[in-house]
């Protein structure tokens, strides 16, 4: 079932076209990832859905409402430009977080003192913000996000600037918040994590969507005849080889298409022959990363096709 | 618009604001400082450096200078020395070349001054000041009586005139000012008002000044610390001015309260009886009023600081966004002020019920002149109604301001904010 719909939103500054006829669907219970380079119009798609700016065209819904005052209470909104009251308490930040939200009483103290528990921060409630170092504001900043017990998390490049213990506490929060049946969306343009958390992605770029779908589609449609390869040696030979359509180099690993999807075996007994050290054959695979930059071509400084 | 959003934002403001030391501070500090500051240049404007002044006084004739000397006597600055006065009898004949004699002590100050009264005086009044400083207001003004008072006294010794006309003639024109007033007729006038018209006038003024830089700095912090999109994912931007405004207003009126409780109760409680001239002329219903019209203003001046700081990312370019707002504060305190010199200044009269202008002018007129019911509800309605007005142009401009980032905008730019759909 579709949770939130987003369709055909515009935004224009000026001249600039941020976002163009924009739509997705976020279904239920479902980590969705909205991907795209620096300046694709991720924040701008996010800002409309939270009605912080006014699409031009274009509307969300989210179960049968549009988006609003009474969709956001219902929101855990992380934004990439994000901050604090640097003079408040951690607790006060806390509760007055959760009172925009309309969530007051015990059941939130309660639940303020369980995460700050968890986080670590314990003995930090009643410390001024200004006096905890940066990891912790990150820390005090997704709690206040999700404390008031959120159906719907949005959040923007939410691992911009966390240490990776912090990072895999919050993976691991997110991925309570989806057993519990909660819609996760998330914007990134760090593949690693989209692809290990993801169901569903869309794939933004210039403002338009290139792609979108469940990641197991999508996978299914991009992996047909491609093979993702690590190796160490000098695979130049393959370059004009009769079996392969396309050799790209992604970095960390190389994509290989094929011309024909059933020869993958064919590549393999090649290489071996040729003495390539191959570290990780996998045929009929493809990486999040190889779809993206497929899909929106790859960035100039990033050494260009091989 | 108000709801339990708005209800937070206020809260937190109150927070931040009413329960913070500045607040406490300022409360206390700022009757202090202003006592303090009318204390300091009174005592700058009597302060003489400490050291005696040394004054010759020169007459044609050696009678006059004796009399001159005898009334001097009585005087508190002779007494107490810190004018010394010696005299000397010479001719005008000869003033230039002593003069030259005196030149260096004049220029090294060892000598404040030669002051030459010259038999012609007892015909044209006229006496001849000569120093490095002639202008000084005090010195001539401690001088002017008694050398005037010898004057008329020799002058007219010589005519034969009875001593009580003589009384007469000495005597300065003893004004007792009555204040006509529609409720309760004609009444004798101290000078209690006017210090409650300096009262009103300053408190106003500075509460407005600081009270709005004070929103301005929030939202300039709110901005720069990237708080401002949390809080719109949360509260709309119209919630959030309304919060804020809200939240400083009641701090404001609060802090005005606070300042104006010895007025009021020493309007409403004989607890303290103040000297006759001294008694306050002014009701509780006036003050009242003040603190309504406070209110009104206040939020005005707020919604317009607030969306200046929404406009700019750091104080330092606001300050110059500012102005436009701080001229609508610092004119009618100058329109006040000149009121206290002249009550019936057109000028006063008519911003009085200004808007803006009646914020800060109407409470000193009130004090001074009687001012009609219907005056004092024209104010109310005005102040209202551009409040009214204003709120939503500024929460326009405030929703465009707050994600505004990089480039300080063109004011023609900010003006097309207006109709932008954000």
């Amino acid at each position: 079932m579709i949770a939130l719909e987003v369709k055909n939103l515009r935004k224009t500054f000026g001249n600039l076209v941020a976002v163009d006829d924009a739509s997705f669907e976020v279904p239920e219970g479902s980590i969705f990832g909205l991907l795209g380079r620096n300046g694709a119009g991720k924040t701008t798609t996010i800002r409309m859905i939270m009605n912080i700016y006014l699409p031009e065209s274009g509307e969300v819904i989210y179960k049968g409402i549009q988006s609003g005052p009474e969709f956001n209470s219902k929101v855990g909104y992380l934004p990439e430009e994000r901050g604090l009251y640097k003079k408040m308490k951690v607790i006060d930040t806390l509760n007055f977080f959760a009172e925009v939200k309309g969530k007051t009483g015990r059941t939130v103290a309660k639940k303020a003192k369980e995460y700050l528990e968890r986080f670590e921060l314990a003995d930090r409630a009643n410390s001024k913000i200004e006096d905890l170092s940066k990891g912790n504001q990150q820390k005090v900043q997704f709690i206040a996000t999700i404390l008031h017990d959120p159906e719907i998390l949005i959040l923007d490049e939410l691992f911009s600037g966390l240490d990776p213990i912090n990072t895999n506490l919050l993976k691991e929060i997110i991925l309570e918040m989806k057993e519990k049946g909660k819609v996760i969306l998330f914007s990134t343009h760090i593949m690693d994590f989209a692809e290990k958390m993801c169901d569903h992605i869309a794939i933004i770029d210039k403002g338009k969507i290139k792609l979108n779908g469940s990641m197991r589609d999508i996978k299914k449609k991009y992996s047909q005849g491609n093979v993702s390869l690590n190796y160490e040696g000098d695979i130049s030979f393959l370059s004009g080889h009769p079996l392969v359509e396309q050799i790209s180099d992604y970095g960390n690993t190389t994509g290989i298409k094929l011309k024909n999807a059933d020869e993958s075996q064919d590549l393999l007994k090649l290489l071996v022959e040729r003495g390539i050290n191959v570290k990780r054959f996998d045929a009929n695979d493809i990486s999040l990363q190889e779809i993206f930059i497929d899909t929106v071509g790859k960035e100039k400084n990033n050494g260009g096709a091989l | 618009m108000i709801n339990y959003r708005t209800i937070a934002v206020i809260k937190r403001e109150l927070k931040e604001k009413l329960l913070s030391k500045g607040f406490i501070i300022m409360t206390i500090m700022l009757p202090l400082l202003m006592f303090g500051f009318i204390g300091l240049q009174t005592f700058l404007m009597t302060f003489d450096g400490g050291e005696r002044q040394k004054i010759e006084i020169i007459t044609e004739s050696e009678e006059l200078g004796k009399k001159l000397e005898t009334e001097l006597k009585d005087y508190e600055f002779i007494k107490d020395s810190s004018v010394v006065s010696s005299f000397i009898t010479m001719d005008s004949g000869a003033l230039t070349s002593y003069l030259e004699i005196r030149n260096d002590d004049l220029i090294s100050e060892s000598l404040s001054g030669i002051m030459f009264i010259p038999d012609s005086a007892l015909v044209n009044k006229k006496i001849y000041y000569y120093s490095k400083a002639p202008k000084s207001i005090r010195m001539l003004d401690r001088f002017n009586g008694p050398i005037n008072k010898v004057l008329v006294e020799t002058y007219f010794s010589t005519r034969d005139i009875p001593p009580e006309e003589l009384q007469f003639a000495r005597m300065n024109v003893d004004i007792t000012k009555f204040k006509i007033s529609e409720e309760e007729g004609i009444k004798e006038e101290g000078f209690g008002n006017l210090v409650l018209a300096y009262l009103f006038t300053f408190l106003l003024y500075i509460s407005l000044l600081m009270m709005g830089s004070m929103m301005m700095q929030s939202v300039i912090q709110e901005k720069t610390n990237r708080i401002v999109e949390v809080l719109l994912s949360s509260v709309t931007s119209r919630e959030l001015l309304a919060g804020k405004i809200i939240g400083s207003t009641i701090t404001g009126v609060l802090q005005m309260l606070i300042w104006l409780s010895p007025v009021i109760m020493l309007i409403s409680t004989t607890w303290f009886a103040l000297p006759e001239e001294l008694t306050l002329d002014v009701t509780g219903g006036q003050i009242l009023y003040l603190l309504i019209n406070f209110l009104i203003g206040l939020a005005t001046y707020l919604g317009l600081f607030g969306t200046i700081g929404s406009i700019f990312d750091s104080p330092q370019d606001a300050q110059s966004g500012m102005w436009p707002i701080m001229m609508l504060i610092i004119i009618p305190f100058f329109i006040s002020m000149s009121m206290i010199e002249n009550p019936s200044n057109p000028i006063a009269g008519i911003s009085s019920m200004l808007p803006f202008a009646s914020i800060i002018v109407m409470p000193a007129k009130m004090t001074l002149v009687d001012v009609p019911l219907w005056q004092f509800l024209v104010s109310i309605v005005v102040n209202l109604a551009t409040l009214i007005l204003i709120f939503p142009v500024a929460g326009k401009i405030y929703r465009v301001g707050l994600l505004w980032t990089g480039k300080k905008p063109k004011w023609s730019e900010v003006i097309k904010w207006i109709k932008y759909k954000y």
